[in-house]
């Protein structure tokens, strides 16, 4: 495991001079200001209810998940959770998040897998955007301490994990924040995170309390 | 003080099973409390299992009021009866618990404590405590009032005793415990996550931006998610990939973001976000990747 897999703050070398490319291009490009009603291709796209969508290249997309059950090269063998099987096939256009945004020798077999791209003729899908281990869990808080929350889903305990410098809260709708110190026992909250096979905890990435 | 103990039985168990009786018989939506329980499986629909936990609540009531009169009524041999009575009613609790296990392992058991915990030890443990305390009864050696008259002290002991197991097994009075000693803790040593430095997360920056006009320009051409992201010089760097053009002249871009790193949906309802599109093989500026946002009209809001 590459220390850096899961901190792209840190990069090195080659990368940050890429970086510094890529920053110059961005601040040299086109400043567009003001909000807009449409959402995001994002995490939390893969809990929303489908809309029709307004981009014709979308509705060519399709979505695997299920369990990761092989990797071959680049190829991720997928065992879907309705008994279906999927190939995904993933590249270097591809976005991986496990927690953060990794690459993909961050992928493990046993892994949970959400993802979302192309169907291929042959048959596997070409991601797009593939989510690791992402759970989103209504549960409620019994517990908080400096590294995590104990939590209760369904009346089963589960060990949410807060990481420092990534784990945000929103309370009663408002922008996520770092400070995670509203945060009380007894609340109701929603967690989404990425749950770790080994241990059969959470690592947080949101809380949303007061909904 | 087992001697002591098998006596009040009748009294201890006639009062627990009078009130997880009274509970079941008249308590208020039971239809609520009976959803998702292996009662509910057992007796094949709510309405059924509605019925059928007001029957068990009427049958523990009865055993209730024959544990504490019964050797008033009809002297020893009722003792033995009723005893024999709340045994059996145990042994078809464990019985029960035994079958929700088996054929609907995540269910709960719909019983006295709260509704939704799945059949586990504490289930159990109170089946088994009603089989043990009606077995007591039935081999007690006299009425539990006499007990309680020649012994005041010890039976008061005895009983709060008896009182605090149940409030455990039945009214899950740890667990409440444990969530007031924790706030309390918290009231008395501070939250624990106090004094975190107050920046803002890239999930705040990636929501920011997937609800501005530039990201509504950008989305025909973004295909991935987050890709990467950094912090310089007050910006915030957010890189996704997608494709412009369609099939033949399809180009593989990266889409660039950069935005104030202070800024968040709570601050900047307008936000300002630079966006570049490049060839990923190039490197070059792609100028015509951007839809025309500017010129849509919003639509009126009706009121």
């Amino acid at each position: 495991m590459s220390p850096n897999r899961n901190t792209p703050d840190a990069p090195e070398g080659r990368e940050l001079h890429r970086r510094r490319f890529l920053s110059a291009a961005a601040l040299g490009g086109a400043t567009i200001v003001g909000a807009s009603a449409l959402g995001g291709l994002d995490a939390d796209a893969a809990f929303a209810a489908p809309s029709p969508s307004l981009d014709p290249a979308i509705a060519k997309t399709s979505f695997a998940e299920g369990r990761v059950a092989g990797i071959n090269g680049s190829m991720l063998e997928v065992a879907g959770s309705h008994g279906e099987f999927h190939r995904v096939q993933l590249t270097n256009a591809t976005s991986i998040w496990k927690l953060h945004p990794t690459t993909a020798d961050a992928v493990e077999p046993g892994d949970g897998l959400y993802a979302r791209g192309v169907e291929m003729p042959d048959g596997s899908i070409a991601a797009d955007a593939v989510w690791v281990n992402i759970v989103n869990l209504h549960c409620t808080i019994r517990g908080i301490g400096r590294d995590r929350l104990e939590l209760a889903h369904n009346n089963h305990a589960v060990v949410g994990r807060v990481v420092k410098g990534t784990t945000a809260a929103s309370y009663h709708g408002s922008a996520l924040s770092s400070d995670l110190s509203r945060l009380r026992i007894g609340q109701d909250a929603q967690v989404l995170g990425a749950w770790r096979p080994k241990d059969d905890s959470i690592d947080i990435a949101r809380v949303s309390v007061g909904r | 003080m087992l001697s002591l103990l098998r006596d009040l039985a009748p009294l201890a168990l006639g009062a627990l099973l009078a009130w997880s009786g009274a509970v079941k018989l008249a308590g208020r939506a039971p239809e609520r409390r009976v959803a998702g329980t292996a009662l509910e499986r057992l007796a094949n629909g709510v309405e059924r299992a509605t019925v059928a936990l007001r029957a068990v609540g009427a049958a523990e009531l009865l055993v209730a009021a024959a544990l504490l009169t019964a050797p008033a009524v009809a002297g020893p041999a009722g003792a033995v009866w009723s005893g024999t009575a709340a045994a059996l009613l145990g042994a078809a609790f464990t019985g029960y618990l035994v079958h929700g296990r088996v054929t609907a392992p995540d269910s709960s058991c719909g019983c006295t404590a709260r509704g939704d915990e799945p059949i586990g030890p504490r289930a159990f443990a109170r089946a088994g405590l009603v089989v043990v305390g009606g077995a007591a009864s039935a081999v007690a050696a006299g009425p539990w009032w006499e007990t309680v008259w020649r012994h005041p002290v010890a039976a008061t002991a005895l009983l709060a005793g008896c009182g605090a197991v149940a409030a455990v097994l039945f009214a899950d009075l740890d667990r409440r415990l444990l969530l007031a000693l924790r706030r309390l803790r918290l009231r008395v040593f501070g939250h624990p996550l106090e004094g975190a430095p107050k920046v803002v997360p890239v999930e705040a920056s990636v929501e920011l931006l997937e609800r501005s006009l530039a990201w509504e320009a950008a989305a025909p051409v973004v295909r991935s998610g987050l890709r990467d992201h950094w912090d310089e010089d007050g910006w915030r760097f957010l890189r996704y990939t997608g494709t412009h053009g369609t099939d033949r002249n399809a180009r593989r871009v990266s889409v660039l973001f950069a935005l104030d790193v202070h800024a968040d949906l709570d601050t900047a309802s307008r936000p300002a976000v630079r966006v570049a599109v490049l060839d990923e093989e190039t490197g070059e500026p792609v100028t015509d990747a951007l839809e025309d946002v500017t010129a849509r009209t919003a639509l009126p809001i009706v009121t």
